[in-house]
Formats: C-alpha cells, sequence, structure tokens
C-alpha cells in the first residue's frame, strides 16, 4: 500500500521595503520566497516525525536518528517508530470503510469518502531547523540600520502532501517532501502576487483535495480572507486543468481532505451510518447519502426541543451536508434562525420566532431556499404503506443528488439518508437517522439503539400521510 | 541537613594565601566563590578575590590605621560589579556560588552581615539582563564563607535568595583532591542570523539597547524551549548522558555535542489573513557564529541538566557579548553609526590542573596579552598566552562567499556590500 506523508510547520516571511511603489514590492516578495527556498534546501532543515523520537536531515545525505533509519531503508520502517495509539486509529479507520467499500463497489466514487480511507498510513512530519548547524561561520557581526521603511512578517503555514510506496526508500521521500516544500512556496508567491493591492498581502493557504480517479491527491494555495464565492475564476481554471464536472464543487475550503488525525471540534458526530451493517436483500443495491453530514438531535446545543424540535433538527442535518459538500459557507441555523427565515418569507408571523412549533417538509424546503439558495423536489404520499413502493425515486435521488432527505409525517419527522432497494423483488429497507435521540454524541450507544439504523417498511405509519423533502444540489462549483 | 560544599583542595591554598588587613590597609577581603550546585552536590572549583581599587587620595597610614576596624572602605557596588564581569568568563554549567569574606577577628561579629548584604547584592546585580529563567530544579541557595586571619577559621553559611528575610543555614565545607579533574563537556556552535526591527517610535542609535534586548528575549525564549540533542541522539529527559556504565565506575571526562532544534517559525497566535506591516525607522541585524561550552560535574547527569546548561551557555555568551559591545559603545562616547561592527570574539583559557576552562572576549583591535591581563586582573590567575584558545571562533566575516545572502542584501538598497574586516 501507499504511505501518505504530510509535513507541516511555519516558515519565517520577512522582508523589508523601502519604498511602497508595486514593481519594488514584487521584486522583494519573490526574493524573499527564493530565500525561503533556500532555508529550505540548507543542511540545517530538520524533519520530525510526530510522536516519535525521529528527526530527518533530508539535506544532509538523509542522515537521520535513531541511526538504523539509512537512506536505504523502506519508508514503512518509519512506522515501528511512531507510537502505536495513533497508527492504529488510522488503521481501523481504513478497515471499516474498505469492507463499506466492496459492498457499494461502482455506485461512489472516491470523492463521497471524502474522511480518508483509502491511505493506510499517515505519517505526520513537523518542519524544524537546527541552530546548531551553522551556514555562515564568520565572526558575529551587529548590523545598523537607520533607513526608514516597512518591516512585512508573517509565519507561512506550510502543509505538504506526499504520497509513496511503502517500499519505497526513505531518500526518495526527502527529496519529494523538499520538492513539495520548494513547489509549495512557488504556489504561494503567485498566490500573494496574485492578489496583494499596495502593501496588503494575503496569507496563501494549502488545501488538500482527494479528487476522483486518476487525478487523486492535488493540494491548492488559497488566499486567507477571500471567500469562495470570489474564487470560482480560479476554481474554473483547476476544474478544467483536473477535468472535473462543471456542476458540482470538488474544490471549495469545505470540500478539502479531512484527515483521521484530525478530531472535528465542533463535537458532532459525522456519519454515524458508517459503522452499520447494510442488510442484504436478494438482489437488492445500496443507494446512499453521498458525501459527509453532522447528526443533529434533541437536547444538542443547549437547547431542549425535545417534543418539538425534530424537523429542525432534521433541517440542520440537511444545513451540516451543504456546508460540508462546499456549497455554503453559512454555519448550520438555529432554530430561531430557522424560525426567523420562515418569518422573512411571509410563511409565519413574527410571533413565530421563539416559539415551540413543529415545522414540515414545505417549511424545510422553504428554509433550505430562503438561506441556502437550495431547491428541494416535494414527494407526497397519501398513506405511509405507499412508501415501500417509492423504492425506485430514492434510490434514483440518492443516485444523482445524494442529499439527506427529510421525511415528515403522523407526529413525527426522521431524515432517510438511503435505501437498500431491490429493483426485481420490490424489497426496501431505509436508512433512518432519528433526530428524537435526547442522549450523547455516543456512536456506540446511537448504533445499537438504532437511532441511526436500517428499518423495514413497517416503520412508518400505514396510514399516516408523508411528505418527503428531496434537496437538490446547485448546479455549482 | 544544611548543602554540603566539596571544594578543590587548591582553593584552600589560595584563601589561606589571603591576609588581611592586606598591602593596602583595608581589614578584609572579598571575593567569589566559582563552581557548581546541584540537588545532588556542591562543588566550589575556583576562588577569586576581589581585584583592587584603584582609589585616589587614600594613602595616609593614620586613615589606614582607621581603617582596622571598620568595614566602611568596603565597596559593595564594586564587588557586584567584579562578581557581574566575572560571570561572563564562566562557560555554562559554572557560576557564582557565593561569597568569601576573610577578616580580622574583632569583625568576625559583623562578618555575618557583611556576607548577607554580599550574598544578596551580587545575586541581584548578575541576574540582571539574564535572559533565561531559573526553574524549580536550580538551586537558589547560595554559600557565604567567613575566615578569619588569626584561627583561620572557617565559618560556612548559606542563604536562599529567593528570600531576603530568611535567616542564614548552617553548611558543610570540606576540601578534597581532584574536584575538578573529571568534569563531563558539552559543546557547540551556534548559528545566528536574528534581524530585529526597530519601530517607529525608537530611534537608533539612542534605542539599540532596548530594542536588542527585546529581539534578543524573543530569541531565547525559542532556544530555552528548544529540543536538545546529545551526540546525535533524542534521549528521555530523565536519562543519564553518560550510558551504560557499570556501579562505581570510576568517573571519566567525556565530550559531549550538543545539538539544538527549534520549529522553523512560531505560528501566530492569532490567525490574520493578511501580512503584518510595521512601519520601522531602521533595523538591526546579528549574525555570525558562535562557540559554546557548558560544564556538568556528575558521571550521573541527566539529559535535562545537559541541555539546561548548554542553552543557558548559548544565551549567555550572545547576550553577554552584546552587553560588552554597547557598553564599549558607551565609554567610547563616539560612535561612528557605522553600519557593521563585529562584535568580541570567545576565546577559552583551561585553568592548570582541570579539565574547566573559563573564557573571555576579544574585541576586533586587542591581542592576546589583553586578555591575560584581564585574567590575571578579574580571576588572579598567571595564564600564559600560548595557552590561550582562540581557535573556536572566526576573526573575520567570510560572509561575501556566500553569494545568495550578499545579493538579497544589496538589492533590497538598505545595506551596501559587505567587505571583509581585517
Amino acid at each position: 500500500g501507499n504511505i501518505l506523508f504530510r509535513l507541516k510547520g511555519s516558515l519565517e516571511f520577512k522582508c523589508q521595503l523601502n519604498t511602497t511603489n508595486e514593481p519594488h514590492i514584487q521584486k522583494v516578495i519573490s526574493r524573499t520566497f527564493e530565500d525561503l527556498c533556500s532555508q529550505v534546501k540548507s543542511e540545517s532543515l530538520v524533519l520530525s516525525v510526530c510522536n516519535s523520537p525521529v528527526f530527518i536531515w533530508p539535506n544532509k545525505g538523509g542522515r537521520a536518528t535513531p541511526e538504523c533509519l539509512t537512506p536505504n531503508s523502506p519508508c514503512k520502517d518509519l512506522q515501528q517508530f511512531i507510537q502505536q495509539f495513533f497508527m492504529q486509529a488510522t488503521t481501523h479507520f481504513y478497515v471499516t470503510c474498505v469492507s463499506f467499500t466492496k459492498l457499494f463497489g461502482s455506485y461512489f466514487s472516491l470523492a463521497s469518502f471524502v474522511l480518508l480511507c483509502v491511505f493506510q498510513v499517515v505519517i505526520n512530519l513537523n518542519l524544524m531547523t537546527e541552530v546548531t548547524e551553522p551556514a555562515d561561520l564568520s565572526a558575529t557581526t551587529l548590523m545598523r540600520c537607520s533607513t526608514k521603511h516597512h518591516f512585512l512578517y508573517t509565519a507561512m503555514p506550510m502543509d505538504c502532501v506526499v504520497s509513496l510506496p511503502s517500499s519505497e526508500r526513505l531518500s526518495v521521500v526527502y527529496d519529494a517532501l523538499v520538492v513539495a516544500l520548494c513547489s509549495q512556496l512557488d504556489e504561494m508567491k503567485k498566490v500573494m502576487l496574485r492578489h496583494m493591492k499596495g502593501m496588503t498581502l494575503l496569507i496563501p493557504q494549502p488545501f488538500h483535495f482527494l479528487l476522483p480517479d486518476p487525478v487523486g491527491l492535488v493540494t491548492v494555495v488559497y488566499p486567507a480572507g477571500v471567500p469562495d464565492s470570489q474564487l470560482e475564476i480560479q476554481r474554473k481554471e483547476l476544474h478544467s486543468r483536473f477535468e472535473l464536472p462543471g456542476n458540482r464543487p470538488y474544490l471549495r475550503r469545505a470540500n478539502s481532505l479531512h484527515f483521521p488525525d484530525e478530531p472535528y471540534k465542533d463535537g458532532y458526530l459525522r456519519n454515524p451510518h458508517l459503522h452499520l451493517k447494510p442488510p442484504t436483500l436478494g438482489n437488492g443495491k445500496l443507494y446512499l447519502v453521498q458525501g459527509v453530514y453532522s447528526y443533529h438531535h434533541y437536547m444538542q446545543d443547549r437547547v431542549d426541543d425535545n417534543g418539538w424540535g425534530c424537523a429542525y433538527r432534521s433541517l440542520q442535518t440537511i444545513c451540516s451536508w451543504f456546508q460540508q459538500q462546499g456549497y455554503t459557507e453559512k454555519a448550520v441555523p438555529t432554530h430561531k434562525e430557522i424560525q426567523q427565515a420562515l418569518v422573512d418569507v411571509g410563511d409565519k408571523q413574527g410571533s413565530f420566532v421563539g416559539s415551540r412549533q413543529w415545522i414540515g417538509s414545505i417549511e424545510v424546503a422553504a428554509v433550505l431556499d430562503q438561506l441556502l439558495g437550495v431547491t428541494s423536489k416535494i414527494m407526497f404520499v397519501s398513506q405511509g404503506s405507499e412508501l415501500a413502493s417509492k423504492g425506485r425515486e430514492l434510490a434514483n435521488h440518492f443516485l444523482s443528488e445524494g442529499t439527506p432527505v427529510m421525511i415528515g409525517g403522523g407526529v413525527l419527522a426522521h431524515t432517510i439518508l438511503g435505501v437498500a432497494w431491490s429493483e426485481t423483488t420490490g424489497e426496501i429497507r431505509y436508512l433512518i437517522l432519528d433526530p428524537h435521540y435526547t442522549g450523547a454524541e455516543d456512536l456506540q450507544v446511537i448504533t445499537d439503539k438504532g437511532w441511526c439504523g436500517w428499518k423495514s417498511p413497517q416503520f412508518w405509519d400505514q396510514n399516516a400521510y408523508y411528505n418527503l423533502c428531496l434537496p437538490q444540489r446547485p448546479k455549482t462549483i | 541537613m544544611g548543602r554540603g560544599y566539596i571544594v578543590e583542595n587548591m582553593v584552600e591554598k589560595y584563601l589561606s594565601s589571603l591576609q588581611a588587613p592586606d598591602s593596602t590597609g583595608t581589614s578584609c577581603v572579598t571575593g567569589l566563590l566559582i563552581g557548581q550546585s546541584t540537588s545532588q552536590r556542591d562543588l566550589v572549583a575556583l576562588a577569586v578575590r576581589t581585584p583592587q581599587r584603584n582609589t585616589d587620595g587614600q594613602g595616609s597610614p593614620s586613615i589606614n590605621r582607621r581603617a582596622w576596624i571598620s568595614l566602611d572602605h568596603l565597596d559593595v557596588e564594586w564587588v557586584t560589579e567584579h562578581a557581574r564581569q566575572v560571570s561572563r568568563m564562566l562557560p555554562g554549567g559554572l557560576s557564582i556560588l557565593g561569597v568569601f569574606l576573610v577578616t580580622v577577628p574583632e569583625l568576625s561579629k559583623e562578618a555575618q552581615n557583611i556576607l548577607r548584604q554580599l550574598i544578596f547584592a551580587v545575586d541581584k546585580h548578575i541576574s540582571k539582563g539574564r535572559l533565561w529563567s531559573l526553574t524549580n530544579e536550580d538551586v537558589t541557595e547560595k554559600v557565604a564563607l567567613h575566615i578569619c586571619t588569626e584561627t583561620r577559621k572557617t565559618v560556612c553559611r548559606t542563604f536562599d535568595i529567593r528570600d531576603p528575610k530568611s535567616s542564614a543555614k548552617p553548611a558543610d565545607w570540606k576540601y578534597q583532591l581532584g574536584v575538578c579533574t573529571s568534569w563531563q563537556v558539552l559543546t557547540c556552535s551556534v548559528g545566528l542570523d536574528l534581524l530585529i526591527p526597530v519601530l517607529d517610535m525608537r530611534v537608533l542609535p539612542q534605542d539599540m539597547e532596548k530594542c536588542m534586548k527585546e529581539g534578543l528575549k524573543i530569541w531565547a525564549k525559542q532556544i530555552e524551549v528548544g529540543l536538545c540533542l546529545i551526540n546525535g541522539k533524542i534521549l528521555a529527559d530523565e536519562t543519564e548522558i553518560v550510558a551504560g556504565q557499570k556501579k562505581n565506575a570510576k568517573p571519566v571526562q567525556q565530550t559531549f555535542q550538543a545539538q539544538i532544534l527549534i520549529p522553523m517559525a512560531e505560528p501566530p497566535s492569532v490567525q490574520t489573513s493578511t501580512v503584518l506591516v510595521k512601519m520601522c525607522s531602521g533595523s538591526l541585524s546579528l549574525k555570525g557564529m558562535v562557540h559554546c561550552r557548558a560544564y556538568l560535574q556528575s558521571n550521573k547527569s541527566r539529559v535535562k541538566d545537559a541541555a539546561k546548561v548548554i542553552k543557558r551557555d548559548i544565551i549567555n555568551t550572545v547576550s553577554s557579548r552584546v552587553e560588552m559591545f554597547l557598553e564599549d559603545l558607551l565609554m567610547e562616547g563616539v560612535d561612528n553609526g557605522s553600519v557593521e561592527q563585529v562584535l568580541p570574539r570567545r576565546v577559552f583559557a583551561s585553568l592548570p590542573g582541570m579539565t574547566l576552562c573559563v573564557c573571555d572576549y576579544m574585541f576586533p583591535d586587542e591581542c592576546l596579552s589583553d586578555v591575560s591581563d584581564r585574567l590575571k586582573e578579574l580571576l588572579d590567575w598567571d595564564m600564559p598566552e600560548d595557552s590561550i584558545d582562540t581557535s573556536q571562533e572566526a576573526i573575520i566575516v567570510l560572509r561575501k562567499n556566500i553569494p545568495i545572502k550578499s545579493d538579497m542584501l544589496k538589492s533590497n538598497g538598505l545595506f551596501p556590500s559587505i567587505d571583509t574586516i581585517d
């Protein structure tokens, strides 16, 4: 298998401008980046392997400590030095995802698995410098300058990834990482120059994307502070270069690769359904939500919506999907924000905000439109028993849109994350995410007790009527 | 349980040679005690008397007679200044452990008060301008030794410098042969490349000292928290640096190479989206290579002790020579404001019969006899010129040979081209 090497760290970007005219600024910035590139190629560069006692001098013939790691050793030898806990976490994740890939087959592109599951191992490295490796052996001098000037300073956030077979020699890995650093510096220089306005220089930030085969892993540098909405031209260029479809986002910041060792800080569970064993139906296939969503349910965010908030929570789950697939930069709305949106479109009176009134699929569709510019298809069944015959429509929805579906009927609202459906027998099962859960973010409980689980058609109230909201992906990059 | 000081035999000889009243008639002799104090042992390697001050108008014998029974002429400021200059001459691991006082019997009673005064004054003075911080593991007790000229009786006490109100604690003072023959040595060479911007409200050269200090403080912090490798290996803090020793093995002096690793840059504490821009009235740039050395008394020393002493030496040698340079500039009075000046160069001199060295700093216009004179004056040692090691640091600026750096400086339009300084 391959090993993914990820090298992160900051490089000191500092320069002095004695005039403020643009050509001078550009020249100095270019020189400064060239200088950083020399630093990266110097003998004092040291790479430290995170969670291990390993240090590497890539520009000193690949010298390393511990000494048994020679430049000719296969790079998989690094693994034995990395603290076991971290290795196990990554491997386990891989195993879980691979087994589902086998079941899903070709219906799902690699892009669906934004969660990193292709690589067996991610080895993290940090940039360091050895102060006791002086490049300049001169006597120490103090240089004074009394000219007025502008001093520019920032820490350049380097983040390179290199993927190589685990049998590849370490010397090849070191060279690849140094080359990756230099080419990232070059990219960063271009981005900084492209977006500069006088002396306002935006910090270039790297993002990694796992694009569908044959492209694979790419790193794109975007200027900080410029929202995705203003970077459409850049994305168009990249879509064309990588031959990506022009109607769905692949390269928005939210689409960037989420490494398994970087836990989500917001505390919500992501894609709990991946931990379930799907049902096997005769000639049945699985049609599931594409990409990443967060599980929203009762009692979260210190809001006690037990008994009335289920549709709001389903809507939050759907919004989280649009945010994480890069369709919006807006945060998942609160109950009040949802209610305000309905007031703003004229659907409800002002007193609605702060109330505990239920909402249905129509309201969910209205809010998605108002807050995110997302249109939805509404499906209506007059009786719950009819849902069993909606296999084809739901399957098609998950194939083409792949968005979570909100279903409301009787007195309950749920989220449908997918179906297992047999075209020949008509058998169907529904993958349900239940917003009525009131407990903590405990994956074990949620999957064991069926708060996220596969349900049969009997799950639905056979006599009640149901409305389904099927959100449509906007055709945009 | 008091501290127990184990003292090099030669110190006894030296102290017994000191007489009070001395040739100038002062009724006491003060001096410094130098060595290393750890939680395991306190070793004293060297004793150095405070040099005579050239005071005018003190020739009359009648005045000297009166000086017999008073300590009025004790110049605390002079003692502390001597201490400060001596501490600059001590490589890492060696420090001023305390003060000694040789007096006539009549002054024995006052001696304790004087010693207390001196201990706290010396400590205060030498810790000014220190760029590293004491840790919990540092020994904060200093030794106060009193010797009576008649009885040659020694009274040894310690004071805790953290608590000026604390009372003295008794301590042991024992002479031993070969205390300093097998200390461990750590060495490294550190490359400096600091650019310190001088913000708009400051002006060179007046604010040079302040700017340098601030810039050096940041750099010193990076060194303090940096990773330390000993002989190319990274080891746990509590590991002994001398591996695989037999119990009760005879200690042998070993030299260890230290390496210090720091992050290339610190990520910003507050995420910004734009590059920071500051208006500056100038800048200071410190470049070159310094040679660093530190000593550890015990063959049981741990990695964290080794890291601590070498890092402190790195920080001290840079801040000392910058301080000396600025003092010199102040003294000269004339600042030709020239662009690039060479800082004093570090040289080493081995103490006879010991594995320990002291160091000194040579200005570009000085020669070996100046160093030798200083060693005699400040450390009371006769050091032959040929035993002064000047090979560790370069005299000249070689930078012209490195094309990238010179080009960069030229194109910035701020600095003229660098010439080698003969």
